[in-house]
C-alpha cells in the first residue's frame, strides 16, 4: 500500500471510531429516558382503556402464553385488590401499510371497555381516523362476541368504515375480535394467575396493601 | 462572501426546496400539518449544524477519494443521535415523524451542503450556512405543512381557523395534495423572484442613467 492509501484507511477508521463513540455515549444517556417515555406512553394508553383502578397495571403485568407467543396482560385493580379490568395489546397484521397495534381494555365480564391504537403506519387523512375518531372508537365499548357482528358495515357488520378507507377498519375490527376471543379462551387462566399473584406477599414495593387486605 | 450573503443565499436564493428542489422526501412525507413540518425542520437543523461543523473542521484532513463515505458516516451519526434524543425527550413527535427521522441521512440537501460548502469554507461560515439552509428548509416545510393543514382540515398549528363546519378537503392531506400545493408555492416563489429581479434591474438602469446625466452635465 502506498502512503495515500494508508491515509484513506486511517481517515475512515478515525471517523468511524469517533462516530461509534458518539453513538455509544448517546445511547448511555438516552436509554433510561427512552424506557421512561415508553412506560409513560403505555401508562397513558392503559389509563384510557382500563376501567378505574388504583394499582399500576404495568407493575402487576402477567405473561400469558398462547400458541407459542407471549401476551402481556395488564390487570386493573381497585383499592381492595378486586379486579376491575384487563388489558392487552393485539396486532392487526393486515393493515393497509403494515401492522397496527391496538391496546384493548376489558371489563371483568368480558365486554370491551375501550380500545386505543398505539402504533400504525396508515395513510394520514384516510386510515389514521382509527386514532382520532373517538365516536368510532367508542362504538367498541360494551361489545362482546354474542351480540356483535364483527365486520364493517360494507360487509354487513356493525362497524363503520371510513370514506376511502375500508382495509384499515376491517383489520382493526378483526384484531379486536381476536382479542375478545382471547379473553374468552384465557380468562380462567388469567384469573387463576391473578389469584396466585394476590396470594403472594407484595414484592418489595411501597404498594404492600394490594394483596393483603383481601 | 459576507455572512449576510451566505445567509440570504442559503435561506432564499439557493433555498434547498424553492431553488434546488432537494429534500423532497421529508418535504412531501411529513408536511400534513404545520407542526410536523416545524419539528422535521428542527431535527434537520441539528443534523446539518453538526455535520457542517465537523466536515468543516476536518476539511483538508480527509483524503479526497474517501470524503463521501466519511461525510455520510458523520451525517448518519448525527441523525442517530438526534433520533435517540427525540425518542427520549419528545416521544410523541418521534412516533409521528417515525421513519422520516432516519431518512434525514439521505436528505441530499445535507450531503450537498457538506460537499459544496462546509468542505471548502471556514467553521464559522459553515455554521452560518447550516443555520441559513435549515432555516430556509424549515420555512418551506412549515409553509407547505400550513397550506395543507389549512385547506385539508381547516386548522393551523392544531387551532381551528375556518370553524367546525369546514368541509375537510382530504386531497390536501393526501400525497397528491402535497405536490399540488408545492406547485402553487413554487409558482409564488418564482413570481416574487421575478419582481425582485425586475426591481434590481430597474435600479441598475436608473444608476446608469444617473451616471450618464452626471457625465454630460
Amino acid at each position: 500500500m502506498d502512503r495515500e492509501q494508508i491515509r484513506m484507511v486511517v481517515a475512515l477508521f478515525v471517523v468511524a471510531i469517533v462516530a461509534v463513540t458518539l453513538l455509544a455515549l448517546t445511547d448511555i444517556v438516552t436509554r433510561e429516558p427512552i424506557a421512561e417515555a415508553q412506560r409513560q406512553a403505555l401508562h397513558k394508553a392503559l389509563s384510557q382503556v382500563l376501567p378505574g383502578h388504583s394499582n399500576d397495571p404495568q407493575q402487576d403485568v402477567l405473561s400469558v402464553e398462547k400458541d407459542g407467543s407471549v401476551v402481556k396482560v395488564y390487570p386493573a385493580k381497585d383499592k381492595l385488590g378486586e379486579l376491575t379490568g384487563l388489558a392487552w395489546e393485539v396486532v392487526a397484521p393486515d393493515g393497509y401499510a403494515g401492522s397496527i397495534r391496538i391496546l384493548t381494555g376489558f371489563r371483568p365480564d368480558g365486554r370491551i371497555h375501550a380500545i386505543r391504537v398505539t402504533d400504525h403506519k396508515e395513510t394520514p387523512g384516510l386510515g389514521d381516523w382509527i386514532v382520532k375518531d373517538s365516536d368510532w372508537l367508542a362504538n367498541f365499548t360494551g361489545r362482546n362476541l354474542d351480540d356483535t357482528d364483527w365486520r364493517v358495515k360494507k360487509n354487513g357488520g356493525d362497524f363503520d368504515q371510513f370514506t376511502g378507507a375500508t382495509i384499515t377498519p376491517r383489520a382493526v375490527v378483526k384484531a379486536v375480535k381476536r382479542s375478545v376471543e382471547f379473553f374468552n379462551d384465557q380468562h380462567q387462566v388469567i384469573l387463576q394467575r391473578l389469584a396466585e399473584q394476590n396470594a403472594l406477599p407484595a414484592t418489595g414495593t411501597d404498594k404492600v396493601s394490594h394483596g393483603v387486605t383481601k | 462572501m459576507t455572512k449576510s450573503e451566505i445567509f440570504s443565499d442559503g435561506f432564499w436564493h439557493n433555498n434547498a426546496i424553492f431553488a434546488q428542489l432537494l429534500g423532497m422526501c421529508p418535504l412531501l412525507g411529513v408536511t400534513t400539518s404545520a407542526e410536523n413540518g416545524f419539528w422535521m425542520g428542527a431535527a434537520t437543523l441539528l443534523v446539518l449544524l453538526g455535520s457542517n461543523l465537523v466536515v468543516s473542521l476536518v476539511r483538508g484532513v480527509i483524503p479526497k477519494n474517501v470524503r463521501i463515505p466519511a461525510y455520510i458516516t458523520i451525517i448518519a451519526a448525527f441523525v442517530t443521535v438526534v433520533g435517540m434524543a427525540m425518542n427520549a425527550w419528545m416521544h410523541e413527535m418521534y412516533m409521528i415523524l417515525g421513519l422520516f427521522i432516519p431518512l434525514i441521512v439521505v436528505n441530499c440537501a445535507i450531503l450537498g451542503r457538506a460537499e459544496a460548502f462546509a468542505s471548502k469554507n471556514s467553521v464559522v461560515d459553515s455554521v452560518v450556512d447550516a443555520l441559513a439552509v435549515s432555516a430556509g428548509f424549515t420555512f418551506a416545510l412549515v409553509l407547505l405543512g400550513g397550506v395543507r393543514e389549512l385547506f385539508g382540515q381547516g386548522e393551523l398549528f392544531g387551532f381551528s381557523v375556518f370553524g367546525e363546519n369546514y368541509p375537510d378537503m382530504l386531497m390536501f392531506i393526501l400525497p397528491p395534495g402535497a405536490f399540488i400545493a408545492l406547485g402553487f408555492i413554487l409558482a409564488g416563489v418564482n413570481l416574487i423572484n421575478r419582481q425582485l429581479k425586475a426591481r434590481a434591474d430597474r435600479r441598475k438602469a436608473e444608476a446608469v442613467v444617473a451616471e450618464a446625466v452626471e457625465v454630460t452635465s
